[in-house]
């Protein structure tokens, strides 16, 4: 319990740094009771960010709109799945399209075989596009250049591999054998990765 | 107090918050979870602190645009599904075309649930699994079982079952809910034949645990369809969920 308590207090004090964050569990909470304003507004806060990574995926808008769809769904017809004590809503529903992309492309193995043609192996973060800009919500442009920093400050090798799970959907298998790797060194370079993304992350105010 | 390994549930976890777990390396951080059982606050710890990362790793990209009609049809959608209808609609075209090949067999057991399986609801759904214990149930060797993951989009499906033995347990988590005049119902397939297993639904918030008093060995793949209350003796839908146990 006492751990718990740890945890909770954790994202607690991580929230102090972004005021959005407050604003976004209430939208949850709305959300339980039916409120469908509440669901708008957490929609056009996050769809830009959800439609980016689900595109980035799946590499098809219609697919990546299915994603998005079924992320902001899955918050619609059980908000209580997102736990306030586990972390932020921006990242839970980030994670729940993301999941929905990878299922997405993993079930289509053409959709896969043509992203992976079509993306390169390095420098995968898609950097901005001034034709397709979109105006950023409150908060979020500090969050951007936060991760990225975090991601930059990875040594190359590491954000190589992290870049080509998440962001191409790429089981660790697979990442093995594009780059030509054992499967474990993909695994102890993620794990080291991860670890300093986890520390960067945590360190910032959101 | 003994300190307990986490590095091999770390190095899992790590990579299954990027997606980049296959089924059996899923499966196996279902075991070492399961096997830390549901008090495990570093095991807690360590999901959610990747899991953080890993949603917030989406940031990294520049937003895109959304196509004008995406939010009033999300909407549309929302409204349509309501609190009634919380499952993706079975896909129509050969539904039906295992009726004439079901073969009754005694439904399973709904029974209360062990520990090291209810820990895996625990971490996979972020849910209080202590509340879904009620005490008794058999007693099942977690660390020897063999955990299949079923595909599908209504959720995250698991049955975790001894090779030879009798007895399984089907755990979910993030399960979408049936229709309110609809349940599920897991079937094994033995040589192409349904054989029925139990019907279901999840918990408020999507949980499943339930216990199958079946010998998996002589089946080849399971499913799960959407039927009525009465839990047919043969499926009638198209399986939204299917595992491959071979």
């Amino acid at each position: 319990m006492g751990s718990a308590l740890l945890f909770e207090e954790r994202f607690a004090e991580r929230d102090r740094g972004d005021p959005m964050a407050a604003v976004d569990r209430e939208l949850v909470r709305a959300i339980g009771r039916g409120n469908e304003e509440a669901f708008r507004g957490l929609f056009r806060r996050y769809a830009p960010s959800a439609m980016a990574v689900a595109l980035r995926v799946v590499g098809q808008p219609y697919l990546a709109e299915e994603a998005v769809q079924e992320g902001f769904l899955a918050l619609w017809r059980n908000p209580s799945a997102y736990e306030e004590m586990r972390g932020s809503v921006k990242a839970w529903l980030m994670a729940t399209v993301h999941n929905r992309a990878v299922d997405l492309v993993r079930r289509e193995e053409t959709q896969r075989r043509r992203a992976e043609d079509a993306q390169p192996d390095e420098d995968v973060v898609t950097l901005e596009d001034p034709a397709d800009k979109v105006v950023d919500e409150i908060g979020l442009p500090e969050e951007r250049k936060a991760v990225r920093a975090a991601l930059e400050d990875l040594p190359p090798e590491q954000r190589q591999v992290i870049e080509l799970m998440y962001f191409d959907g790429l089981s660790q298998t697979r990442v093995a054998e594009r780059l030509s790797l054992p499967l474990g060194t993909v695994k102890s370079r993620t794990l080291l990765g991860m670890r300093k993304l986890r520390a960067a992350l945590s360190g910032i105010e959101r | 107090m003994m300190t307990r390994d986490h590095s091999a549930i770390e190095e899992l976890l790590s990579v299954e918050v990027l997606g980049g777990l296959d089924d059996r390396d899923r499966e196996a951080l279902y075991r070492e979870m399961a096997e830390h059982g549901l008090e495990c606050a570093e095991c807690h710890r360590l999901q959610g602190e990747y899991r953080e990362v890993a949603g917030r790793l989406a940031f990294a990209l520049e937003p895109a645009p959304v196509r004008e009609g995406l939010e009033e049809e999300t909407v549309q959608l929302a409204r349509t599904q309501g609190e009634a209808v919380r499952t993706r609609p079975v896909r129509g075209g050969r539904a039906g075309m295992w009726l004439a090949r079901g073969r009754h067999r005694r439904a399973s057991i709904l029974r209360p649930v062990v520990a090291a399986a209810a820990a895996v609801v625990l971490f996979f759904a972020g849910w209080a699994a202590r509340d879904l214990i009620t005490g008794g149930g058999p007693s099942f060797d977690f660390a020897n079982a063999r955990v299949v993951t079923f595909q599908g989009e209504t959720g995250n499906l698991a049955v975790a079952y001894r090779p030879g033995q009798t007895g399984a347990y089907v755990f979910g988590s993030n399960l979408q809910a049936p229709p309110s005049d609809r349940v599920y119902e897991v079937w094994m397939f033995q040589d192409g034949t349904p054989v029925r297993g139990a019907c279901f639904r999840p918990e408020p918030g999507g949980t499943l645990l339930t216990y199958l008093d079946a010998n998996l060995e002589t089946s080849q793949q399971m499913a799960v369809t959407v039927e009525s209350p009465s839990c047919p003796s043969a499926p009638t839908t198209q399986p939204i969920l299917t595992a491959d146990l071979t």
